[in-house]
């Protein structure tokens, strides 16, 4: 008797082993997907005169994406933080990207902002998001640039993340609206939509949460948005591949042994 | 306090169900129509829920009795000042409510039932239903009790069967012939000696003694629940047979409302015969009603005797339960204590309510509303402030100078409160006498009588020699001005087609006082006339039409604002007459530059954005009835020789008009002018010119994403454009929304579309 419920306990295992392996199997298959849905290193080199990603998923698959489209003198950069990570961000975010492919597919002059309140009510669609209490309130969180580099302008819009702009050394911030792509608390208002010129040199970077909300091993607290502001500035002078390593080996250092909290993304740029 | 804010009739006339109907929240609800689709029956049927007297033609074919429900606004906590003493559930649901439903319920004698409904009766019915389920287990174990009592009696029956027949056959044990009686103690069951010839017998008889003492034992302590139960039987047979009679009346009742309906005839008040029927009726009722309470208490009673309580206890159990399982209140109770606090429904109308040229004083004082112009008359007393002890003044003198006092006082008011022009250069004035007739007037020989004058310029003429729209305006004036004298009860006032005898301006004129007054009376009218039918403000608007538009005897259907694109064109005719004249002021103009565009929905739109825009440019929008209509409104606009244009969108059936018009109607023109405005192709219809986030906050007022084109979004719901686009319109002109309150992409596209017309200009 002793011996059968052994070979029941073998049993058991080796089913739940082969349970556990396909579902790696699947997810990897999904992150495959995933990746596929991300802009080609081909297509990214031909627009920017440099730029870097440093995309560090939690998990298999992401609940962060980066994007990038371009149509006629027009460049669109965006990353996006979908709520949640693994799984369920991923979903979000494969709908982001699907959601941001159809709306610059309309003719008329792209505007930062209006790609975000269409964005929007696209996410409020797909998930019916219709401000009753007991819906998802699942949503995306991005910062998206429309650059026209032929006229030396950068349109920004951004749902609760910012852009960064380092130029000769300085560091300048512009900040998102307060809101999210999805069904605000109270009632969606537009976005803004803000202009910068472009000078040449000029490096801008839009990045999710996942870096500074990172605890250290050694301080037990998150990195914080100031600390990385810091970090860019400190980068300044630095080609884009240096400066991706330079994030990775800073965000390793300060994670240690800790669990890595969120999707990490930072995505550089020169135009 | 109460505010009526919809309405449901059900079974009156050509209605069998209107279903619920919100009323304009603005105090002014029209409703149009065409002859015959039941517009009037509903103003009578808000009328009846008021007055309750109905007579046997509201009736439909199938007899079925109305009722009619109003449900009221009411501040929140209000009703639980007027409701004493409420128990503690009831407290928390009237402090919580902002809405009472009031159903007036019609019965077979054609009396009423006014109660409570909505959430308010639904608790009360809950307390009533659970009540009615105690009665029902109650019964349940009293029918069982009395069964059991009933085979303890069958029983002990048969034991004193078995008895008798052991008893036979024991000939030397009778007491009386073999002289044993010793043997026989006072107690039956005492032991028969054993004496007998056949001992066995003697053992059964003994036994069967035993039995009948415990049987008669068991049944002596239920005779309070068999006295119970019969009583109970009794009750129930009674309340039966009141429920049958009164079956058998409501036949009667209905049999007489058929031939009256069939007949069309009136009531005869000596019919001594229906007279008894109705009276007959009446009492069975109260009678049935009383006699179900008593039924209800003794069940509630028979309970606690089952349970082993003595008659008194039992009863004072019962007060106790009652107490607990009934509020003071019932839906009925409720429903005629807060029917005192409903708003005054009042009917103007042009029989009783058009000043007379005389009335008699005995007919005002006697309330005899049959006469005509008796309201009028009322009115008139009512805003002078008199009564029949002012007409007793001893001094002929000092009553002449009052009157005359007040005929100045009455006039200014009126020139004060009426500032239309009325009559030739406005000076109208209103005149009363007191007189009495003369010796020839027979029994009338020195009655007082009122006599009444408009006087104009010196011309003094009786109000029937005015024309009928001055008299309706003073009368409706009148009416309003009794109206103010209520005791701050609000008031609901039901006008059937207003001013049809009245100028179109005129009308118009009629439309402006509703406004007027429309802060301090609800008003709900029925028309034909476009005059009395604004544009702008079709959230107004009821369309009431039949069911089978060819048939009447069809039932009537309401159709509210967000459904009129549903009814008939028939029904709309008031709608469609003022389309292309929207406003006054408006419409076809030689003085401005006239815009045609596809739709009315357009044209508020368009009005709206021309609005925020502050725009000077002059450019009157005349909307078409629909997009195919367009090349005959040119056409028209062509041969007045008026300056005009044609907005088009970007859509399939606009491109096939814009080809349509060059080919054919602007080939001839050749001015060189570009008659055709066409929008850039993102713009589908005028609704695209508001950003998606815009659309969904100002016009549609929702949150849901919306990801197509807003006019597809419009297609595709099968939205009421009109509706919504006209309160949209209402919002920007009373300046609830201004230019600020718009993104930047409806701002960017509202420019564009300006600088589109201007380019026109």
């Amino acid at each position: 008797m002793v011996y059968r419920n052994h070979n029941n306990l073998d049993l058991v295992n080796l089913v739940q082993n082969q349970k556990i392996e396909d579902h790696l199997a699947s997810l990897q298959y999904a992150r495959m997907i995933q990746k596929a849905l991300l802009p080609e290193p081909e297509i990214m080199k031909g627009l920017f005169k440099d730029y870097f990603v440093l995309f560090l998923p939690r998990d298999i698959v992401s609940g962060d994406f980066y994007y990038v489209f371009s149509r006629n003198q027009y460049i669109c950069v965006a990353a996006g933080d979908c709520t949640g990570h693994g799984v369920p961000g991923a979903l979000l975010s494969i709908l982001g990207i699907s959601f941001l492919n159809d709306i610059l597919q309309l003719k008329s002059d792209p505007k930062a902002n209006r790609i975000l309140n269409l964005m929007r009510e696209k996410v409020m669609k797909a998930l019916h998001q219709t401000g009753e209490k007991a819906e998802t309130k699942d949503s995306i969180d991005i910062g998206l640039c429309i650059v026209d580099p032929a006229n030396g302008k950068l349109q920004f819009s951004g749902a609760n993340r910012p852009l960064i702009r380092m130029r000769q050394g300085v560091l300048s911030e512009f900040k998102p609206d307060k809101m999210t792509i999805g069904v605000a608390p109270l009632r969606e208002q537009p976005f803004t939509n803000q202009v910068l010129d472009i000078m040449p040199g000029d490096t801008f970077y839009l990045y999710s949460d996942g870096f500074s909300d990172q605890f250290g091993e050694i301080s037990d607290k998150k990195f914080k948005q100031k600390q990385l502001k810091k970090l860019i500035e400190s980068m300044s002078g630095l080609s884009m591949s240096r400066q991706k390593s330079f994030l990775k080996e800073t965000f390793y250092q300060w994670k240690g042994n800790c669990q890595q909290i969120d999707d990490v993304l930072i995505f550089g740029f020169q135009i | 306090m109460m505010k009526l804010t919809a309405f449901r009739i059900r079974n009156f006339r050509s209605i069998i169900d209107t279903g619920w109907q919100s009323l304009s929240p603005d105090n002014i609800t029209c409703l149009i129509g065409q002859n015959e689709s039941g517009k009037t029956s509903i103003l009578e049927a808000l009328r009846v829920f008021y007055t309750e007297t109905i007579s046997e033609d509201v009736l439909r074919s199938d007899l079925s009795l109305p009722d009619v429900s109003c449900r009221f606004s009411v501040p929140e906590g209000w009703l639980l000042k007027i409701t004493d003493n409420p128990g503690t559930e009831l407290k928390e649901l009237l402090s919580g409510t902002s809405h009472i439903e009031l159903t007036r319920s019609w019965l077979p004698d054609l009396s009423s039932v006014l109660k409570v409904s909505g959430a308010i009766s639904q608790y009360l019915d809950s307390l009533e239903d659970a009540w009615r389920i105690y009665l029902g287990d109650v019964t349940v174990k009293m029918e069982e009790e009395l069964e059991n009592i009933s085979s303890l009696e069958k029983a002990l029956e048969n034991v004193n069967l078995k008895e008798a027949q052991i008893r036979t056959k024991l000939p030397n044990l009778d007491p009386k012939k073999k002289g044993i009686k010793s043997l026989f103690k006072k107690n039956p069951a005492e032991e028969v000696p054993l004496i007998a010839e056949d001992p066995a017998l003697i053992v059964e008889l003994n036994e069967i003694l035993k039995q009948k003492e415990k049987l008669s034992k068991e049944l002596s302590a239920k005779q309070l629940m068999k006295k119970t139960g019969e009583t109970w039987k009794t009750l129930l047979d009674k309340c039966t047979a009141l429920e049958n009679h009164l079956g058998e009346l409501s036949l009667k009742l209905e049999e007489r409302h058929q031939q009256m309906t069939f007949l069309m005839r009136q009531d005869d008040e000596d019919d001594l015969a229906w007279k008894n029927v109705l009276n007959d009726y009446r009492i069975t009722r109260r009678d049935r009603d009383l006699t179900k309470a008593d039924l209800d208490r003794h069940i509630a009673l028979s309970g606690y005797i089952m349970d082993g309580y003595n008659e008194r206890d039992a009863n004072a159990k019962v007060n106790e339960i009652i107490q607990s399982y009934k509020s003071q209140y019932n839906s009925e109770i409720l429903g005629k204590k807060y029917f005192e606090y409903c708003p005054v429904f009042e009917v103007f109308e042009d029989f009783g309510s058009l000043l007379p040229n005389r009335i008699d004083m005995d007919d005002i004082i006697s309330g005899n509303d049959k006469v005509e112009g008796y309201k009028a008359a009322r009115n008139f007393l009512t805003i002078a402030a008199l009564d029949y002890s002012f007409f007793q003044q001893p001094s002929s003198r000092i009553l002449k100078q009052k009157i005359e006092n007040l005929n100045y006082t009455l006039t200014t008011n009126f020139q004060d409160f009426w500032q239309q022009s009325i009559g030739r250069n406005n000076k109208i004035h209103i005149q009363f006498e007191l007189d009495h007739y003369n010796a020839s007037c027979g029994d009338k020989a020195g009655k007082p009588y009122l006599e009444f004058w408009i006087k104009d310029e010196g011309e003094r003429l009786y109000p029937k020699q005015r024309s009928r729209g001055v008299r309706w305006f003073l009368s409706f004036y009148m009416e309003l001005k009794a109206a103010a004298n209520l005791n701050n009860r609000n008031m609901v006032l039901l006008i059937d087609e207003p001013g049809v005898s009245l100028h179109a301006r005129a009308q118009e004129d009629v439309l402006k006082v509703f406004e007027d007054i429309k802060d301090k009376i609800q008003v709900i009218y029925t028309t034909h006339s476009p005059h009395l039918v604004e544009i702008n403000k079709l959230h107004r608007i009821l369309a009431v039409q039949r069911d089978d538009l060819d048939s009447l005897r069809s039932t009537t259907r309401i159709l509210d604002p967000l459904r009129l694109s549903a009814a008939s064109p028939d029904t709309l005719t008031p709608l469609q007459s003022i389309l292309g004249n929207p406003v006054a002021g408006e419409g076809f103009s030689s003085k401005k530059f006239n815009l045609i565009v596809n739709d009315t929905g357009s044209y508020y739109l368009l009005n709206a954005i021309i609005h925020l825009m502050g725009s000077t440019t002059k450019i009157s929008v005349i909307p078409s009835t629909n997009v195919s209509s367009i090349p005959l409104l040119c056409n028209v606009l062509m041969g007045w020789g008026l300056e005009f244009a044609v907005l088009l969108f970007e859509n399939d059936k606009e491109n096939q008009v814009a080809g349509l018009l060059k080919d054919t109607i602007f080939r001839t023109d050749n001015s060189g002018r570009d008659l055709i405005i066409r929008m850039p192709e993102t713009f589908y219809n005028a609704e695209d010119l508001l950003s998606t986030l815009d659309f969904k906050n100002h016009i549609l007022k929702t949150r849901e994403g919306i990801t197509v084109a807003n006019s597809e979004y419009v297609r595709d719901k099968k939205i009421a454009r009109g509706f919504l686009f006209s309160r949209f319109l209402t919002e920007v002109t009373s300046g609830n929304l201004k230019l600020s309150n718009f993104d930047e992409e409806s701002q960017e596209n509202f420019r564009l579309l300006i600088d589109v017309l201007k380019g026109v200009k």
